[in-house]
């Protein structure tokens, strides 16, 4: 990282470049460029350290602190140590949950950045105004709500529905999508990725675009193919952005909760309940206390997805530039 | 792919081919949509109807025509346009300086901010959702506009795909802006900005969308009427009145009108780079 040492460059002489601040002063650089740099960071994650704090940080350390208790608005509510976080670590329920949703996150993660990485390089290749026009129509998914989107789906995949009408157009057999164990989650990461990947290709389609043509130019009359200038140039160059596509990709994806909720109901046979619906599912149950353990088990879920992406951010390092 | 061919066929080729992929792509994706407009022709329960069937008997513009001279609705629209804005506005502003700094300064406590700053990605909302309302009404924010827009501004995905963003950038402009003196501040304002069109556009449509989309917190938050969203008044459609299918699908496709304008209007930002160091 040069930021480092540019930083401590000595500043010209302040008098060419007389500015009214005082807190971007030039000639103060000089004695304490570390110390700058400190407060105008600072300055600059305030806004968000604040908003974070308040909104964020406090609920989740209030939610923490209630894990502790059994609540009953009529008794009291009484100390119980860890007790919800054994029942929610012992409950097969949970981690059958979290697997359904890593499998989940495993279908529309992958499948979406590789659709949006094709697609881009295939905008990319258009006329400006065809350009325009797929720009706008990938991301027109995304402008649907996820409610909307899960009822059209789930009218598609009816058993007299417009999916399997086409199968039958092709001689395959009807297929129950949504009431088959096999084919339900599979079903509703259809609508997932549907709904995601216009924002992932317009994101993939930005960053291409800052890759210089000179770097294609050249690969090309080296004679370089198509999968070659992919793996070679453009996925190498986009590393950061990947970076982030697959984090908050995996991140939003186990989190998924409105497609079950609305598709399937968590069925069948529970092969759609993905953590946060099962959560949600234990939060509505009459059960006593069900609440502290819809509470608990969200904040395990909190603690495995932390835990996971801190892996993925040490597989993939991108702190650095680039051009380094 | 790339024919041996001499080039004048290959090139007719490789146009209709893209033609070709451009119509298929496009039917694909605008299909579910269609479906959803053509929909909003149809009765209440006409949408649910088995076999499968894309056009209504009839087409009845009612659901449309109520809809649209629905005060409520267009109370809601408008006040949800106006939220929308403010929030993309505000958490633009929010999560792009954040990211500058994690980008490109070197400060005390930088990993620890960092993790901070990142952590809210990985809160299920289910953890936080309770004990946020019980944050905003000790803060006196219920039933405000503040209440739909303050708690959302600070982002970790948005300041994330900035930061990643700005790793990109290529440091020999900084460093020669620091070398003329300039402050960080202006070199975040003046170089840094500029160039950040294209992922403004992106992360600004996301933060619009996640405000216009927004359905759990604004039921919690918000009860008084002239405060209503766009997605509470359709979910209308679902619950009290029972499952007005035709009602809700034509009442989502207007709902769609000013994002769909808003992404014709910004397309164009998403365009090749503009970097004036004319190297990565």
């Amino acid at each position: 990282m040069a930021l480092l040492e540019s930083s401590a460059i000595d500043a010209p002489p302040a008098a060419g470049r007389q500015r009214g601040s005082g807190k971007g002063g030039t000639g103060r650089r000089a004695v304490g460029a570390r110390r700058q740099d400190n407060i105008t960071a600072y300055l600059m994650i305030a806004p968000m350290v604040i908003l974070l704090g308040i909104f964020v940080m406090w609920p989740l350390a209030y939610s923490g602190y209630l894990s502790f208790f059994k609540i009953n608005y009529y008794t009291g509510s009484k100390f119980v140590g860890l007790q919800f976080y054994h029942d929610v670590l012992t409950s097969d329920e949970f981690w059958h949950s979290l697997w359904i949703g890593f499998y989940y996150a495993l279908l529309v993660v992958p499948i979406g950045i590789i659709l949006a990485l094709l697609l881009a390089s295939f905008i990319k290749t258009l006329s400006k105004r065809v350009a325009a026009f797929m720009k706008v129509t990938v991301y027109l998914p995304a402008v649907v709500s996820t409610v909307i989107a899960s009822v059209l789906f789930t009218f598609m995949y009816q058993d007299d529905g417009v999916v399997n009408w086409f199968l039958s157009l092709i001689n395959l057999a009807p297929v129950a999508w949504l009431n088959d164990p096999q084919w339900a989650l599979p079903a509703i990461a259809v609508p997932g990725i549907w709904l995601g990947f216009g924002i992932t290709t317009l994101i993939v389609l930005a960053a291409m675009l800052d890759i210089p043509d000179s770097y294609y130019e050249s690969a090309m009359l080296d004679g370089a193919n198509f999968r070659q200038r992919l793996f070679r140039i453009t996925i190498p160059l986009l590393r950061n952005v990947l970076l982030y596509l697959i984090v908050t990709g995996f991140a939003l994806a186990v989190q998924m909760i409105d497609l079950p909720l609305i598709m399937t109901g968590g069925g069948p046979v529970d092969a759609t309940t993905t953590p946060n619906y099962y959560i949600f599912s234990q939060f509505r149950s009459p059960d006593p206390y069900s609440r502290s353990y819809a509470l608990t088990a969200s904040l395990l879920l909190f603690v495995v997805l932390g835990l996971v992406s801190i892996a993925m951010f040490r597989l993939i390092r991108s702190d650095k530039a680039v051009d380094g | 792919m790339t024919r041996k061919a001499n080039p004048v066929p290959t090139r007719i080729l490789r146009k209709s081919a893209s033609g070709i992929l451009v119509v298929l792509i496009s039917l694909s994706i605008l299909f579910p949509l269609a479906w959803m407009a053509i929909a909003g022709f149809k009765g209440r329960t006409e949408v649910l109807r088995s076999p499968f069937q894309f056009f209504p008997d009839m087409w009845r513009w009612s659901n449309y025509t109520s809809i649209a001279k629905d005060h409520e609705f267009l109370r809601a629209m408008i006040v949800t346009f106006v939220g929308a804005l403010i929030f993309t506005a505000l958490s633009l502003a929010v999560n792009s300086m954040a990211a500058y700094a994690f980008a490109r300064l070197e400060f005390r406590g930088k990993r620890f901010w960092w993790v901070y700053c990142i952590l809210p990605m990985f809160i299920p909302m289910m953890a936080i959702l309770i004990t946020s309302f019980v944050v905003v009404s000790k803060l006196g924010m219920l039933n405000t506009l503040a209440v739909l827009i303050i708690p959302g501004v600070a982002s970790a995905i948005q300041m994330f795909f900035l930061r990643q963003y700005y790793l990109n950038f290529p440091v020999a402009v900084e460093e020669a802006a620091l070398i003329d003196g300039a402050s960080r501040w202006q070199i975040f304002a003046r170089v840094f900005l500029p160039q950040s069109a294209a992922p403004f556009v992106v992360v600004g449509l996301g933060s619009y969308l996640a405000y216009w989309n927004a359905y759990v917190w604004p039921i919690l938050v918000v009860t008084d009427p002239k405060l209503t969203q766009i997605m509470q008044f359709l979910g209308n459609f679902r619950s009290d009145r029972g499952n007005d299918w035709g009602m809700l699908m034509a009442g989502s496709t207007l709902a769609a009108i000013p994002t769909i304008i808003l992404l014709l209007i910004f397309q164009r930002f998403i365009v090749n780079g503009v970097r004036i160091s004319g190297m990565k």
